[in-house]
């Protein structure tokens, strides 16, 4: 039963901040306003970065200090930025639209992270990584994203998803292999500034056929 | 004999700390957020001028009303004054502790907001009967959240018993003991305080406005003496949930030991550490605007599911 144990004090650290992640994983699907959903995806970003900078600063592994670099300056600055420019120009509702209401969006989230805990208990047992609670939240942050995703209709919110699932890889791929190598993590931060300019665009395109960035509307689409 | 002796006198000390102390936090939130707004904002001894001259006057009741009326500010004020003396506040383990655990916390606290919901029924006032359903929303949706978030925290000190949960962790330095539950557990605990307790995203302390009162709502027939016990009531009740976040989870400085300068240390660090609990509380009122009513289920919502999750985090990655 008893746990606490004196553990060590780096790895403590790592949790408590990869669990700061998935603590605004939480906050964004409780959010209705878009511009606070992006606001709150820039601070996961930077929770994320502080815990890049700690495994990196706990193992000695230099490059991963420049991919928590790269993340506050891509995830944290530019794509925020380039997300509160399409807010600003689509003049959206401030609301963001539902398929699933919040009450049961928690719920679906909260047996979402249940099913993330009970998948990789077992690889948690074998603990011999500093990061082994860090594993289980990564992969609770990937399904909020996913799940995001589904249940928003506005295209910003689900770029909003995208973004944080693709930081709920980087954090697993921290926590349980200490970073990729660089040149792959080069490549990823590169596709996903990528991916949020076309998903941009595409929300644009969206906005002027529709006159609104619903995606459900494109069902409606004919030759 | 010694050890009886001083149990009643720490109990006693605990006691008129807690009195005295606590419409001190109400004004230094208020002097906060004034500030914060550029304000001047009343004096932080203000609330005990109010008390005093509420005390000072008498009470009007209404001929409509039962004894329930006028027993309920007694009753609300006794409990949450015997909830308050069950929490830790300087040391560790309280005389009391054997007189109940977190669920006896819980179940008085429980039982001045049910005194609450009647009295303010009692009236037959349409105010009186609206605050009533909304706080019993609120607080049907607010007490699973608190209590599953205290067995979260308990569950890695082997413990309900609030005494020896805040003992155990104390010993085992405080969340930095096991940060994904705990963590989840503060946040769920800190949301369920600002309903608990009438702050702003759930009800809003400083207004009458009829759309938006819930606390203010139930007790508007009260005056004189019985406001002044109601009103001193919930500031005790804020104070217990300050000092509940504060030394469940950051129990630093706290006296294991009932040592005599040990102690006052622990009394100093507590105050220290409720200021900046009533410091945060106060930014979150001037941040965020009130919520409306059915949005309070969203937030209430988010707290439950994080103690829910603390608990099985601990289950799944601790346990067995």
């Amino acid at each position: 039963m008893m746990t606490a144990s004196h553990p060590d004090l780096g790895s403590q650290l790592v949790n408590l901040c990869s669990m700061l992640l998935l603590l605004t994983a939480f906050a964004i699907v409780a959010q209705r306003r878009l511009s606070a959903c992006v606001d709150l995806f820039a601070v996961q970003s930077i929770f994320l970065a502080v815990t890049a900078a700690l495994v990196a600063f706990l193992t000695g592994i230099a490059h991963i200090y420049i991919a928590a670099l790269l993340t506050i300056v891509i995830k944290a600055i530019i794509i925020p930025v380039i997300l509160k420019r399409i807010i600003e120009r689509l003049n959206v509702q401030r609301e963001v639209s539902f398929i699933i209401g919040i009450p049961p969006s928690l719920l679906i989230c909260g047996a979402l992270v249940i099913l993330a805990f009970w998948v990789t208990a077992p690889i948690s047992r074998l603990g011999f990584l500093l990061t082994k609670d860090s594993l289980a939240i990564a992969l609770a942050i990937v399904l909020i994203g996913f799940f995001m995703m589904i249940a928003r209709k506005k295209a910003v919110t689900q770029i909003v998803g995208f973004l944080m699932m693709e930081n709920g890889l980087f954090l697993g791929a921290t926590a349980a292999a200490y970073g990729m190598p660089l040149i792959v993590e080069l490549g990823v931060f590169f596709d996903v500034l990528v991916a949020a300019l076309i998903i941009g665009v595409y929300t644009h395109r969206l906005q002027d056929t529709f006159d609104s960035v619903d995606t459900t509307k494109l069902t409606g689409l004919r030759e | 004999m010694g050890q009886v002796v001083d149990g009643l006198i720490f109990t006693a000390a605990q006691a008129i700390i807690v009195l005295l102390v606590s419409p001190f936090v109400v004004g230094l939130i208020r002097k906060i957020k004034a500030r914060l707004q550029l304000r001047q904002g009343a004096g932080l001894l203000q609330p005990y001028s109010d008390l005093v001259k509420l005390l000072r006057k008498d009470a009007v009741v209404s001929s409509a009303t039962s004894w329930l009326f006028t027993a309920a500010p007694y009753l609300i004020f006794v409990t949450t004054l015997a909830a308050s003396l069950l929490v830790p506040v300087f040391l560790s383990r309280v005389p009391l502790h054997f007189a109940g655990d977190v669920i006896t916390v819980v179940s008085l606290l429980t039982f001045g907001t049910f005194f609450l919901m009647l009295a303010g029924l009692d009236a037959g006032s349409a105010f009186g009967g609206m605050g009533s359903s909304r706080e019993a929303i609120i607080f049907s949706l607010t007490e699973p959240a608190m209590i599953l978030s205290i067995f979260a925290v308990g569950l890695t000190a082997g413990s309900t018993n609030v005494s020896t949960i805040v003992h155990q962790t104390a010993v085992t330095q405080g969340i930095i003991t096991d940060p994904p539950p705990h963590l989840m557990a503060l946040a769920a605990l800190f949301i369920v305080t600002l309903a608990e307790t009438g702050r702003v995203p759930v009800d809003n302390p400083a207004t009458h406005l009829e759309l938006t009162m819930i606390h203010e709502a139930m007790v508007l027939e009260y005056s004189g003496r019985h406001l002044a016990l109601i009103e001193w009531a919930s500031a005790l009740k804020l104070l217990l949930f300050l000092t509940l976040l504060s030394n469940l989870f950051f129990p630093w400085g706290i006296a294991t030991e009932p040592e005599p300068a040990w102690m006052l240390l622990a009394l100093g660090a507590w105050a220290v550490k409720v200021s900046l609990l009533a410091a945060l509380i106060a930014m979150f009122e001037s941040m965020f605007a009130k919520l409306r009513l059915f949005r309070v289920t969203d937030l209430l919502g988010v707290a439950f599911i994080l103690a829910l999750l603390a608990l099985v985090f601990f289950y799944v990655f601790r346990g067995a």
